[in-house]
């Protein structure tokens, strides 16, 4: 006799109550976002209004002014982010690491990547700005500083995993504490590393657009300047070379990567890995 | 013992690695100066010019004293914090509800093991990945322009992008599902759709629960933020705040924030080891 399997999604009982929490929440969101049926009815028509304006993308006079331009500024404003982060996070993950730094010393730093890791660099930067002023190297800076956290805490674990053999081959010779690490840890862990710093500046390329909407240079502000200004086949331009960029960039440096990782700059079916990575990177982890 | 040991001969570096190190460091430094970080500046951290507010209380070494002591009861007012936060949470939770429901169909369009036929395979990749592709601020700062200041363009913004993203997560684990009971299906005589929902979806089900939450933590952080081009939620108020120099109000906000984070994303930690 055959017996049918059990269905595995949960019970009925387990389903209706996640249904009813889910649709509870539901409710109580849309309360709050005052919401009419005439505004929702007309947003979409409203969007698509603003579509059609953008096009055709007004090009001749956008890369006049320099929008090609303003989209490398962020990309340069990514970059010196990156480096700074990524020179900050590697000296500080040795000393965040369990193999290596002893106990008063590595909790305060997981702390303090944890800590750093809860503020978002748009909120880094608003500090920031009161600070020094507009300009795209407090925005650099906040992507740096925020980055510090993601990147020490991802370089952490790739230390905590290496294999212990090489640091005691360096000690069996005599080698110091310098040594051990130069010629025992950091060869093990730099591809791993380095294909994080790669990833993190992918984001940070994003970050740094944003982060020209609040004054700190870059793409953000000339998109923020004409849609201030209604000019929405300009917006058009922007909204593609910022597209363009970005896509070449998470391409090229996913290539890199995958050289860097695997060895060949092929695509392999390494998408889910890309995921994970994603996550952490972020700072989330996904189960 | 006769042998004379010999040392390792040192591998040579290759040229092309002195070429990449060169470039790095040259774009690095091209990089950095366009953006404004020469030594000088980094030395005279404080001594910044063309922002004459900054210069003065520089000067006078009283930087600190704008932003502090925190007006506690200002902040801890229901008006001011704790409702715009409220409303934070309310945008994060409607848009993570429509981005990952609307998500679940399409990311098995995207996906090469279920997708319907190879047009709708193309046009929804190409589609999502363009989506994605404009940061979430920039969204939310068009959809502002389009409809309206306030938490409702919030969460139409954060409702793509959230899409956006939460497909891109899934169809990758559908991708890697295993294909055999597909073929069972398929070989059983059902048709598209039901064959997906009986042999595919159950397999991947866990992974959508844990990606939906790991949406709803972004989701957060991105409501905490949107407020600061116009799209409503706790970002508004800081925005406010920062526009009038108040920056002790602002610090006093940033600290609930983090506060929040720190909370939600304990939260989160806890609710996803009980799902695993």
């Amino acid at each position: 006799m055959t017996t049918r399997p059990t269905k595995s999604l949960g019970g009925p009982i387990r389903k209706s109550g996640v249904a009813v929490v889910l649709l509870v929440a539901a409710v109580w969101s849309i309360s709050g976002l005052d919401v009419s049926l005439s505004r929702l009815a007309s947003a979409p028509g409203d969007a698509w209004a603003i579509v059609r304006f953008m096009f055709p993308p007004d090009f001749s006079g956008e890369i006049e002014r320099g929008v090609i331009g303003k989209v490398l500024e962020s990309v340069y404003i990514a970059w010196t982010g990156t480096i700074i982060a990524a020179t900050l996070s590697l000296p500080l993950a040795f000393l965040a690491a369990t193999n290596i730094a002893p106990p008063w010393l590595r909790v305060p730093v997981r702390q303090l990547f944890n800590a750093i890791r809860a503020v978002p660099e748009l909120i880094v930067a608003v500090v920031l700005l009161a600070v020094t002023g507009l300009g795209p190297w407090a925005g650099a800076l906040a992507i740096g500083l925020h980055s510090v956290g993601t990147l020490g805490k991802l370089s952490t674990e790739a230390i905590e995993s290496i294999d212990q053999g090489p640091i005691e081959a360096v000690e069996s010779t005599g080698g110091g504490w310098t040594s051990r690490m130069r010629w025992g840890v950091l060869p093990q862990v730099l591809p791993t590393v380095i294909s994080y710093w790669l990833f993190r500046f992918e984001i940070n390329v994003r970050a740094s657009a944003v982060l020209g909407m609040i004054g700190a240079g870059g793409i953000g502000s000339e998109l923020v300047q004409q849609l201030n200004f209604r000019n929405f086949d300009a917006v058009g331009a922007v909204l593609i070379v910022t597209v363009v960029v970005v896509i070449a960039i998470d391409t090229l440096s996913a290539a890199v990567r995958r050289r860097i990782i695997a060895g060949t700059s092929r695509s392999s079916r390494s998408g889910s890995r890309d995921a994970t990575a994603l996550s952490d990177l972020t700072g989330i982890k996904i189960g | 013992m006769t042998a004379v040991s010999t040392r390792p001969t040192k591998p040579k570096p290759r040229p092309i690695g002195f070429v990449i190190a060169g470039a790095i460091v040259g774009f690095t430094i091209f990089a950095a100066a366009k953006v404004g970080f020469t030594l000088t500046t980094v030395i005279n951290l404080g001594n910044l010019p063309d922002n004459p507010l900054t210069d003065t209380i520089w000067d006078k070494g009283k930087v600190w004293s704008l932003f502090w002591p925190i007006p506690w009861d200002w902040v801890l007012d229901r008006h001011n914090v704790i409702d715009p936060l409220l409303e934070t949470f309310q945008i994060a939770i409607i848009s993570s509800i429509i981005g990952c429901s609307l998500a679940l169909p399409i990311s098995f369009a995207m996906s090469r093991l279920t997708a319907p036929n190879r047009p709708t395979y193309f046009v929804s990749k190409a589609v999502m990945n363009l989506i994605r592709a404009v940061p979430d601020l920039f969204w939310a700062k068009l959809l502002v322009v389009a409809i309206g200041v306030g938490a409702f363009a919030g969460a139409w913004a954060l409702s793509i992008f959230s899409l956006a993203v939460m497909v891109k997560l899934f169809s990758e684990t559908v991708d890697g599902a295993d294909p055999r009971p597909l073929e069972a299906a398929r070989a059983a005589g059902a048709r598209h759709i039901p064959a997906v929902r009986t042999s595919v979806l159950p397999t991947v089900f866990p992974a959508y629960v844990a990606y939906a939450l790991y949406v709803f933590e972004l989701n957060i952080r991105a409501s905490i933020v949107i407020g600061l081009v116009g799209a409503g939620g706790i970002g508004r108020v800081v925005e406010a705040q920062r526009s009038v120099f108040q920056y002790d109000r602002m610090l006093g906000i940033l600290v609930i924030m983090f506060g929040v984070v720190i909370i939600i994303e304990q939260v989160s930690v806890a609710i996803r080891k009980r799902l695993v």
